[in-house]
């Protein structure tokens, strides 16, 4: 079962257990500059709007309504992060979930790409509580390219730098539940021890959204814990994420589209803070070879105009706060 | 609210403007009821048909096949067999959201809908 939730993407497998379940939203967040520089985490500035896609009229591209899922507006150079959340409904364990995450159906975790279901070598998923978020493309142990939005059909996307296609965009999502026996025994081990009504005519040409690399940061895509037989491969939800031009939103929608937020290097000069985690003893997994070949948004002569990048201010002397959770905040914009 | 019939023979009639394929004849004959039977309904001379038929006509006229049996007074039988599971729980569940505005009842019941990718 998926449901959408105060933007907020919940994925529940109630059949398993009422914590069986991960919570998913997408925070708009700080453009990292691409200055050869690996940078600390950036800020949540609050949760990009969700709709359900089938609401909307989307004019000469009403058939990406077919794909089902949902819409979330991004203006192109829009930063994103997912941030994931165990379902907590009682006082039992974290409900362990795999989440396979893709961009243009391309996997952000092993370059691969998509299929529809998990694979152990090279891992191409990530596995909750213990990856909290995940910012970017796993271009290398313990470094990720930055989610960032581009127009497609012009050449930035990992998609189409991987496949030399521009035909999918968006983001994918699918999670697989731990098995309940597995989950279980992870309880009985802690005992011992002690989330339309109204449709807009769209005239205007839709144009589609895919996410790029951009800049790049310090994140840990962290090793899967547990054994792979412990996934339920049988049961798996999943959910397509159509992602409008922000231009856009106000014509498909009527509603007004987030704000682009203010640039790095203005939000490090006000003294706000950066972050970094600690993972504890995790284990991060190797960068994908094929991600470590893409180039950054920055570098890509696009098919149509100028490139959108604009230049990179620089980032001096960033206040950097240790974090087992990211601040979610909105921000004064 | 407006009758079973008088509400189908308008959907007809709204896309026979567009199709030949919507007159009471050839209508009639995909959901497999004599013409004469149809016209009928259509006038509420007679009662609506049965639930298969009510949702081969939904099919054709590509409605929402759950409101045409609503407005013929009719419950499909999946949903009757879902009541008759748990009369009690399903009755108190439908008693509780009766006076609920459509967007309260839609984010308990509203699944994100997956598609072809």
């Amino acid at each position: 079962m998926i449901y959408l939730e105060d933007d907020c993407l919940e994925i529940r497998f109630p059949e398993l257990h009422r914590n069986a379940g991960v919570s998913i939203n997408f925070q708009r967040t700080l453009r990292l500059p691409d200055d050869g520089e690996i940078h600390h985490l950036p800020p949540g500035l609050g949760k990009f709007p969700l709709r359900h896609i089938e609401d909307f009229d989307l004019g000469k591209r009403n058939e990406l309504k077919k794909r089902g899922g949902l819409i979330m507006p991004m203006f192109q150079a829009d930063a994103l992060w997912m941030y994931f959340n165990s379902m907590q409904e009682t006082g039992d364990e974290d409900y362990p979930v795999a989440i396979k995450i893709g961009t243009g159906k391309v996997c952000a975790v092993s370059g691969e790409e998509w299929s529809q279901t998990l694979n152990r070598d090279p891992q191409d998923y990530i596995v909750v509580p213990d990856q909290p978020w995940i910012d970017g493309y796993n271009v290398s142990k313990g470094t990720v390219r930055q989610f960032v939005a581009a127009p497609l059909g012009q050449g930035y996307t990992a998609e189409e730098q991987l496949t030399g296609k521009a035909s999918v965009g968006g983001i994918q999502i699918q999670a697989f539940p731990m098995k309940r026996e597995y989950y279980d025994r992870i309880n009985q081990k802690e005992d011992l021890k002690d989330s339309m009504d109204m449709a807009f005519c769209f005239d205007a040409e839709f144009s589609e959204m895919g996410l790029a690399p951009g800049g790049s940061m310090k994140q840990e895509i962290y090793d899967d814990p547990h054994d792979f037989e412990v996934w339920d491969l049988r049961k798996s939800e999943r959910c397509f994420v159509t992602i409008a031009n922000a231009d856009q939103w106000m014509g498909v929608t009527g509603e007004e589209p987030p704000i682009s937020p203010f640039t790095a290097h203005e939000y490090t000069n006000q003294g706000l803070p950066w972050f970094d985690y600690y993972g504890g003893d995790k284990v991060a997994i190797a960068g994908a070879k094929r991600l470590g070949k893409l180039k950054s948004a920055k570098h890509i002569k696009p098919t149509q105009g100028e490139n959108f990048w604009e230049d990179d201010l620089p980032i001096n002397n960033p206040k950097v706060v240790w974090t087992n959770k990211k601040e979610v905040n909105a921000g004064e914009w | 609210m407006q009758g079973f019939g008088t509400y189908v023979r308008a959907q007809r009639e709204r896309l026979s403007k567009d199709s030949k394929d919507f007159s009471v004849r050839k209508v009639a004959m995909k959901i497999g009821v004599e013409p004469a039977f149809l016209s009928k309904v259509e006038r509420e001379v007679v009662p609506p048909p049965s639930e298969g038929k009510i949702i081969a006509l939904s099919e054709v006229l590509g409605e929402d096949q759950d409101v045409l049996l609503a407005m013929a007074g009719k419950v499909s039988s999946d949903l009757l067999k879902v009541i008759r599971d748990r009369p009690v729980l399903f009755a108190e569940l439908i008693r509780k959201l009766k006076t609920e505005p459509d967007h309260a009842v839609l984010r308990i019941v509203r699944e994100v809908k997956d598609g072809e990718w």
